[in-house]
């Protein structure tokens, strides 16, 4: 089959023999030579058309051959229509599985910043802030007289960017009647340039606009598209933003939706420099916005590196600027303090995703990983028993003269069509898996799966290929033409060798299923201790929305919330309503230590000073639910006027205030500044997240606090809890046009944000340990099944010598007993080493857990016996003489 | 197409039937196409033209399919040109074709006698 292919010089060379000879043969007959020539020439017909015909002819025969080979293999496909169904959704699944979650860990970990050269481009990292500061994220967040310092005297960085969002969740914008939100940024004027984001439509921002505080807005392509339909005319539309006007000046390039992982970035607008605009949206402290106050930490940044400059040479240079320019507005650091120290932290993809998605993705890959061995190994097998089956046939070709290369071309064409049939497959079920994963891990980022995944499923695929190119070869190679007539079904299938081999597979299989079962039980028991959590409040009736008023003052701002709370309270399905400056389950918290009666508390070794505390308002414990131990909730009488009152939890008595009554004690800010008297003490609660331990707290009074801003309101109602929405939403215009309802949900789902990750994961691991079950349930049925059709012959002698029924079903079953044995005894280890790895992933649950492991090894139990009960009650309603007769 | 219209008394060959005719002419000893030209048209006393470009391209079909092979060697009358001669599968191949082609004619002749008688 490799001879050379005939070349057209060769076939042309024959022509023009053909012409000499006729030419030479008529003028034998006595005509000249001339007119021989030209005879010989004229009885041929069109040499051209001769040859180009030949030329055809080669294309053809190959692209025929293929053809052939396409049909008869689809032909035999569908002969065994079971066979390629289990064949090709095996294949699908184990490498859809893969695709989904490599394109979630392309975009995750993998995918670089869409920015012009992002090996060029760094964050900046601190190791901490110097004493005396507040921050937003002690590592990540620096002063603005830190960024305008750097900016000034950058050597080694050709950019400094700044960027800060408006609000910690979405900020307040209004670009008709009706107020939205939506999620915005503050940035530098070089934010776009020094990035390398292009701007398609309108322009970006410059060094002017950052210094004149422009009005002007960036928006990304996503929100153009979600929120105006692509509509050309948004350039120079003008809209508000907490009331301030601003104007589209610019629509970002597709792809770009912010630096930071996670969320999509909605507008850009110039560093601002007014109280309505401060960052994080945080209220002014002491009158003093973002700009002004220099000791608050708040700002992002990130670096280009200067052409040239490597990344430690540009923090040599920029190390003495930093450390100078944190202490602005602290004065001289303290004796023996440690300055603070810079670092750079590389942007090849978003921060902060590692650490967040960077383990569970792993272990995902890992898990999925195993799934398409286990499935890689199914299809193997279905294979090499479909094609051991076909033995006989296979023979019976190659003695009627077909070649041997023939065959193998004809099985590889078979291989090649299920590959590509359940790659197909496993690409469509792949783009659907990607999105709900996405949609679940709430990554708000494309996930669309770009050419990476695409390799790496080809790759996939072309290593599902050559395996079940490997596993007809094998066959191609043993039995010769002298098979056909061997006749027996004992002589002709019992090979050892090959049976020994699908028995190590099985096994091995078995032990990978176990360790999915494992790992994927103590994923769901991690789940079910999550939902199941008790949160310390009844949370069901609870929903929670955020507004952010327009206050100038204080008295202004408490005015605006009793006014509103007061209006909420008569809705009809009202029970109560409170207001807080944290969102619970927001996983934001305020944490810093606190006085008690007057100086900061001893405690006992090891335990920590830190008090978690939150500003809430009246009725807070009474609409939340959680039981007031002693003494009172805060009440409407609580204002400015009357003494401050505070309340605490069991945690912070117990600590700080062992065995007394802690009612009555004064507690108060580490500065000293603010103190008030402990009037309630109430249950220990799941304050910031689910999977929290409990910790000593702190409430403060709303009306009695130098501080207001942003507030979130908790409202418990009758029924469907997000039915008073609207409701509410009308209150609020009613005092305020311009304000939406921020992030409105139920309490409840605003805790599960908390989990999310958790919950996806477990259910993902979940869902991989069934599939592998379900996979390996097939592929041991498949296996069994075949081993049970092979020795019909053996078990029909067995029984005509008088073997029972009961016999030979338990020589079926022992075969599989056996191997799952097996399977159990090398799976457990390996599980026992998965479920260390899990161990950080695990909530209320022990690697070792033994009721996993149990029901692992149950599991896979039953797998076998289901598996293997069907061919064991065939094998034992065989009718010995008919399976004699089958010979 | 291994036809061509003709309004003597020579006939278009049915298709398929070059391949046959060729193997036949092959079994009196190794020619080349030229040859196996000539000797076709001689032997159905001229009846049958043979098209030279259908025949070359006939003769590659039945070397792929391994019915006869070729080789470069000298003529008669010392001219240079390519040999072709029946392989084993190449003499199967014209019992068979020729097995056919008789059940064929006898199949064609039985009913048009029959039509015939009845006419």
């Amino acid at each position: 089959m490799f001879q050379r292919k005939r070349s057209a010089e060769d076939f042309a060379e024959e022509i023009r023999a053909h012409l000499d000879l006729e030419a030479e043969e008529l003028r034998q007959e006595g005509l000249s030579a001339e007119e021989a020539r030209r005879k010989a020439r004229s009885g041929f017909g069109n040499v051209t058309a001769a040859q180009e015909r030949f030329y055809l002819k080669g294309r053809w025969a190959w692209l025929d051959k293929l053809v052939r080979d396409l049909r008869f293999g689809v032909r035999a496909l569908r002969q065994s229509p079971g066979f390629t169904v289990t064949a090709v959704l095996t294949l699908a699944l184990g490498i859809g599985a893969n695709t989904a979650v490599f394109s979630v860990m392309n975009a995750v970990l993998l995918r670089s910043l869409p920015v012009a050269d992002p090996q060029r481009v760094v964050y900046l990292r601190t190791s901490n802030p110097p004493r005396g500061t507040g921050t937003i994220d002690s590592n990540e967040t620096f002063s603005f007289p830190v960024y305008d310092a750097l900016r000034n005297q950058a050597k080694g960085l050709s950019d400094v960017i700044a960027y800060v969002p408006l609000s910690g969740s979405k900020v307040a914008v209004r670009f008709d009647a009706q107020p939205e939100e939506a999620e915005g940024d503050m940035v530098s004027g070089n934010f776009f340039s020094g990035l390398g984001v292009a701007l398609p439509r309108g322009r970006g921002f410059n060094k002017e606009d950052e210094a004149n505080h422009a009005p002007i807005a960036v928006i990304s392509s996503n929100y153009w598209t979600r929120r105006f339909g692509r509509s050309p005319d948004v350039l120079g539309k003008a809209f508000f933003v907490n009331g301030v006007l601003l104007t589209i000046v610019g629509i970002a390039a597709q792809g770009f939706e912010g630096v930071e992982g996670g969320g999509s970035t909605d507008f850009w607008i110039p560093l601002q420099n007014r109280p309505e605009l401060n960052a994080w949206g945080n209220p002014l402290q002491e009158g003093k916005n973002y700009i002004a106050d220099q000791t608050w930490w708040c700002l992002r940044l990130i670096g280009r590196l200067a052409p040239g400059a490597t990344p430690e040479q540009a923090l040599a240079q920029l190390q003495p600027v930093f450390q100078s320019s944190a202490y602005i507005g602290l004065g001289s650091p303290m004796e023996g303090e440690k300055r603070p120290v810079m670092s750079f932290a590389e942007a090849k993809n978003f921060p902060g995703f590692d650490e967040q998605y960077g383990k569970p993705l792993r272990i995902l890959m890992a898990m999925v990983g195993l799934v398409l061995l286990i499935a890689l190994a199914n299809v193997g097998m279905l294979l090499m028993a479909r094609n051991a089956m076909r033995q006989r046939e296979f023979s019976l070709r190659l003695a009627l003269g077909a070649g041997r290369g023939e065959l193998l071309r004809q099985l590889l064409t078979e291989s090649l069509l299920l590959v590509t049939a359940g790659g197909a497959l496993a690409w469509g079920f792949a783009e659907i898996a990607a999105k709900l994963l996405g949609r679940w891990a709430q990554i708000e980022t494309s996930l669309a799966p770009d050419r990476t995944v695409l390799l790496f499923t080809l790759a996939v695929l072309a290593l599902a290929a050559l395996l079940f190119g490997l596993v007809p070869l094998r066959v191609a190679m043993a039995g010769g033409a002298e098979l056909a007539l061997k006749t027996s079904a004992a002589t002709s299938n019992a090979d050892a060798g090959k049976s020994r081999m699908g028995r190590i597979v099985v096994a091995l299989q078995m032990a990978l299923c176990v360790v999915l079962l494992v790992g994927g039980g103590l994923l769901i028991r991690t789940l079910r201790n999550l939902q199941g959590t008790d949160l310390g409040m009844r949370v069901d009736g609870l929903v929670v929305f955020g507004v952010n008023p327009n206050v100038k003052s204080i008295p202004e701002g408490v005015a605006f919330y009793q006014n509103l709370m007061n209006k909420l309270r008569v809705l009809p399905g009202v029970e109560s309503v409170t207001v807080m400056e944290e969102r619970l389950g927001s996983g934001w918290s305020d944490n810093s230590d606190m006085t008690v009666d007057g100086k900061l508390p001893n405690v006992t070794n090891g335990s920590s000073r830190t008090v978690r505390s939150n500003v809430a308002g009246p009725d807070f414990f009474t609409t939340l639910g959680v039981p007031v131990l002693a003494g009172r909730d805060f009440v409407d009488s609580d204002t400015a006027a009357s003494p401050p009152v505070g309340i605490v939890n069991e945690q912070f008595a117990k600590r700080f205030l062992p065995n007394q009554n802690p009612l009555g004690h004064i507690i108060g800010t580490d500065d000293g500044r603010f103190q008030m008297r402990v009037v309630g003490v109430v249950k220990d609660h799941k304050y910031r997240s689910i999977n929290e331990e409990p910790i000593p707290m702190a409430w403060y009074m709303y009306a009695q606090i130098p501080v207001i801003g942003v507030m979130q309101v908790e409202m418990r109602v009758h029924g469907e809890p997000l039915a008073i929405l609207p409701s509410a939403r009308k209150v609020v215009q009613q005092i305020d046009p311009n304000l939406p309802l921020i992030r409105p949900m139920t309490q409840r789902a605003q805790y599960e944000t908390t989990i999310s990750g958790q919950l996806l994961f477990a259910r993902l691991a979940g869902f991989f340990g069934f599939l592998a079950a379900v996979l390996v349930a097939t592929g041991l049925y498949g296996t069994l099944a075949y081993r049970v059709s092979m020795r019909t012959a053996e078990i029909g002698v067995r029984m005509a010598v008088g073997a029972r029924r009961e016999q030979v079903v338990w020589m079926i079953l022992k075969d599989s007993l056996v191997l799952t044995a097996v399977g159990v005894v090398l799976g457990i280890p390996l599980a026992m080493f998965v479920g260390r790895a899990l161990a950080t992933s695990l909530y209320g649950v022990k690697p070792l857990d033994a009721v996993s492991y149990s029901l692992a090894v149950l599991g896979v139990l039953v797998v076998a016996l289901v598996a293997s009960a069907m061919p064991a009650s065939q094998a034992a309603s065989i009718d010995p003489m008919r399976a004699l007769r089958t010979e | 197409m291994a036809t061509q219209e003709n309004n003597d008394a020579r006939i278009a060959l049915l298709q398929g039937t070059l391949d046959l005719l060729i193997l036949r002419t092959l079994v009196l000893g190794p020619c080349h196409g030229q040859g196996v030209a000539r000797l076709i048209q001689r032997q159905s006393e001229e009846v049958f033209l043979v098209d030279h470009g259908s025949l070359y391209v006939a003769l590659q079909r039945l070397e792929d399919r391994k019915w006869i092979r070729a080789s470069w060697g000298l003529s008669e009358n010392n001219r240079k040109a390519r040999f072709y001669s029946l392989t084993a599968k190449g003499r199967e191949q014209l019992l068979e074709k020729t097995g056919e082609w008789r059940r064929l004619t006898r199949a064609m002749g039985l009913i048009l006698d029959a039509q015939g008688e009845e006419a």
